[in-house]
């Protein structure tokens, strides 16, 4: 047998590791999605076979999910259709990644803002504007799915980031429920106060949940409907008037709020609120099967902190449309992902999900059998704004305008915070 | 005569190779090809895991690659200079990390020690005390973030409700919501989930200390804090050294803890540098990522080389 020396054998692992070296200087971006925008259509046609990964967040509607599936089955026997489920955090940080392979997510949802962004920039998408589905939307909604000229998804469910209000305790309280400006909004928060709840529960402690109410606090403070963009492109500045005003009047929520509401999480806040012990839960109403499953049995409404100090508002609320749907681009089992997202759009399973998980969706001729569903219809044809906070495409940049919230609430002047947030949006111009 | 001899020594060159040949295959240096082959898996391994994600990271560092496009641009030291001089985001993070790694080293090693010095010996209680402070280390980090979110929760929480028994209103906290505190909370946390473990390390070392040196100090008449300084203290040297460098790198890398229990993104008074360089990769930075992971594995080679150079911790006598 021959023999080599231990030299000869450190260079055959040497070769080796330039190898790996050299290997490892590929350039990045290597990817099986092709890049830069919404790739060809969806097949309108074809087998619908195989087995289809749907990937996205909501693990709370995962039964929902699949009964859907159930049904979809019967129809197609041919098909498998398996959720891979991620937490909301991971999938925002991680989902791109995980989809763009194409084994996991032939059919995938994305959060509103700048991951639909990303995915789009990225090629995931395949286009939907002639897709079988896109004709069951209502066309006002589709907006938040488009990329250019691409109906890249279709955004699926309809929230309100929105207070939800204990309709008894305000009752009792003799509070009103639509404030026509901030004089009246403050004055309903005494008016709980002194019922003896807690008019607010806030879960300031978690940067996501605890964000919402900022959508409904600049809405009308904004002098523009894209500031968020703006803010990020250094035309609007957080030092501005209006936004220290905006400050002001979060300072002036902080009496209202829970006991050190900074450090409180969500599922306490939400405890507080289903509980009875807290008026309004200054989340959402994406959060009413959660709180409903912890107990809450009486009424709810929503509730728009009105900041107009005139009444003049422009909006009488805020929405967001998300949980965009979308068909992989490298999916190999493209035409069974469609027609998932197909049968998914059609009203009747549309309201069989929106029933099931207490959401509205953007499908046109629901019926909303569910009857806190039934109740905050009416907000579907209100006069509402695009939720501002998902205009921001930098992470890091809508954290700190965030916090300035964060920061007054904990007893940091208004300037000050702005200041701080202007600082770290300047740094990434 | 001469002619055996020649025929002797003839023969004896045949020998000779033989022997060389034996010594050679005898010689450390000379092994069978097959031999090598075995460590080839482990070699692939670590180089396709290990090596080559290290490298590329190096490579990525220098670029502006958002993470998925197939374009990117060379960017040189930019990455490098941008998390110093521009980014206060990353030096807030790196700040918070450090005094994290002070606090944790430091409270963990005195608190490891003090349990190790306490339960030393293999009594039937101190046996059940040691597992009753290891049990910790055997949770998930996950987990541990849950119980510890739950006792600061200042409205239900356990620590606040507590302080509300026992008639100590005014010491009730928003812990976690507390800029200026909730590092130190999370410190706290980090010292219960790993001091066990720690206090096991010095245990064996505590345990290998000739028991005649304290006999004879003691027939000295050397007192307990004399004995500690002169025999104890040296003697776990080593231990205390495994302790710190492992308790910094744990510090440094506590990434889970924090996103468990502060959620994700953690806000900046608990953003550490590997949650920092997590948000960068979510945000779609990888280069600027991946110039943060280079800085964020050069602070620990440092601050681990330091530690080694200013403690010196190493047993007497050595």
């Amino acid at each position: 047998m021959t023999q080599i020396s231990r030299r000869q054998a450190i260079a055959v692992l040497g070769a080796l590791g330039l190898g790996a070296t050299v290997a490892a200087c590929a350039g990045p971006g290597g990817s099986t999605a092709p890049g830069g925008s919404t790739g060809p259509a969806a097949p309108s046609s074809g087998d619908i076979t195989g087995k289809v990964s749907f990937a996205h967040w909501r693990g709370e509607d995962k039964a929902v999910f699949d009964e859907l599936i159930k049904r979809f089955v019967a129809k197609n026997s041919g098909v498998e259709v398996v959720q891979d489920i991620s937490t909301s955090n991971d999938y925002n940080a991680q989902g791109l990644q995980k989809v763009r392979g194409g084994a996991i997510g032939d059919a995938f949802a994305t959060f509103r803002g700048s991951q639909f962004t990303n995915f789009t920039e990225a090629g995931v998408y395949t286009e939907l504007k002639n897709s079988k589905a896109v004709g069951n939307y209502q066309k006002s909604l589709l907006s938040a799915g488009q990329s250019g000229d691409s109906q890249s998804g279709l955004p699926y469910q309809i929230v309100f980031p929105m207070p939800m209000a204990n309709v008894d305790l305000f009752d009792k309280a003799g509070a009103e429920l639509a404030p026509k400006d901030w004089d009246a909004f403050l004055n309903m928060c005494e008016k709980l106060a002194s019922s003896g709840v807690t008019p607010i529960s806030w879960p300031g402690g978690d940067v996501g949940n605890g964000g919402q109410l900022f959508n409904c606090m600049i809405a009308n403070n904004a002098p523009v409907d894209d500031m968020c963009v703006q803010i990020e492109q250094g035309k609007l500045k957080c030092t501005d008037d209006w936004f220290i005003e905006m400050l002001n009047q979060y300072k002036e929520l902080a009496p209202f709020l829970q006991a050190n509401a900074t450090g409180t999480a969500v599922e306490p806040a939400q405890n507080l609120f289903s509980q009875g012990k807290a008026a309004m839960l200054a989340t959402g109403s994406y959060h009413l099967a959660a709180v409903r499953n912890l107990g809450a049995k009486f009424p709810i409404e929503l509730v728009f902190p009105n900041t107009s100090k005139d009444g003049n508002a422009k909006y009488e609320g805020v929405y967001n449309a998300t949980f965009i749907l979308g068909v992989n681009s490298a999916s190999k089992h493209q035409a069974a992902a469609a027609a998932w997202i197909d049968f998914l759009s059609e009203p009747e399973n549309a309201g069989y999900y929106a029933n099931q998980t207490a959401q509205h969706v953007s499908v046109k001729d629901v019926d909303y059998t569910n009857a806190d569903l039934k109740r905050l219809s009416p907000w579907l044809d209100k006069k509402t704004a695009l939720a501002a906070r998902f205009q921001f495409q930098n992470l890091d940049v809508r954290n700190a305008v965030e916090a300035t919230a964060t920061a007054v609430i904990s007893g940091t002047s208004p300037q000050q915070a702005a200041e701080a947030a202007q600082k770290i949006v300047d740094e990434r111009l | 005569m001469s002619t055996h001899l020649g025929m002797a020594t003839k023969r004896k060159a045949p020998g000779n190779r033989a022997e060389t040949a034996a010594k050679k295959r005898r010689s450390p240096t000379r092994v069978s090809p097959a031999l090598y082959l075995f460590p080839l898996p482990a070699v692939l391994v670590v180089a396709i895991f290990l090596v080559m994600p290290t490298l590329q990271a190096f490579q990525y560092a220098v670029t502006d690659w958002n993470g998925f496009s197939a374009a990117f641009n060379y960017v040189g030291v930019d990455n490098f200079v941008r998390a110093f001089t521009k980014d206060s985001l990353f030096t807030n993070a790196l700040t918070n990390n450090l005094k994290f790694v002070l606090l944790v080293v430091i409270a963990q090693t005195v608190f490891s020690l003090l349990l190790a010095l306490l339960l030393t010996k293999n009594s039937r209680g101190n046996v059940l005390l040691r597992a009753l402070f290891f049990f910790p280390t055997i949770l998930s980090s996950v987990s541990v973030a849950f119980i510890w979110k739950f006792i600061y929760d200042p409205n239900f929480g356990l620590a606040n409700s507590l302080l509300g028994a026992v008639g100590l209103n005014g010491l009730q906290s928003s812990y976690l919501g507390d800029n200026n505190q909730a590092l130190y909370w999370v410190a706290m946390t980090q010292v219960w989930f790993h001091a066990g473990q720690m206090m096991v390390v010095y245990i064996a070392g505590l345990q290998a200390i000739p028991q005649e040196l304290y006999e004879a100090a003691e027939i000295d008449g050397a007192n307990k804090w004399q004995q500690f300084k002169s025999i104890t203290w040296p003697f776990v040297a080593p231990a205390t050294s495994i302790v710190v460098a492992y308790t910094t790198v744990q510090s440094f890398k506590a990434f889970d803890l924090i996103l468990g229990i502060a959620g994700n993104p953690p806000k900046s008074s608990l953003d550490i540098l590997s949650t920092r360089i997590y948000s960068t990769f979510a945000n779609s930075e990888f280069g600027y990522a991946a110039a943060q992971s280079i800085i964020f594995m050069a602070m620990i080679a440092l601050v681990t080389w330091l530690q080694r150079r200013l403690l010196r911790l190493t047993p007497k006598g050595e």
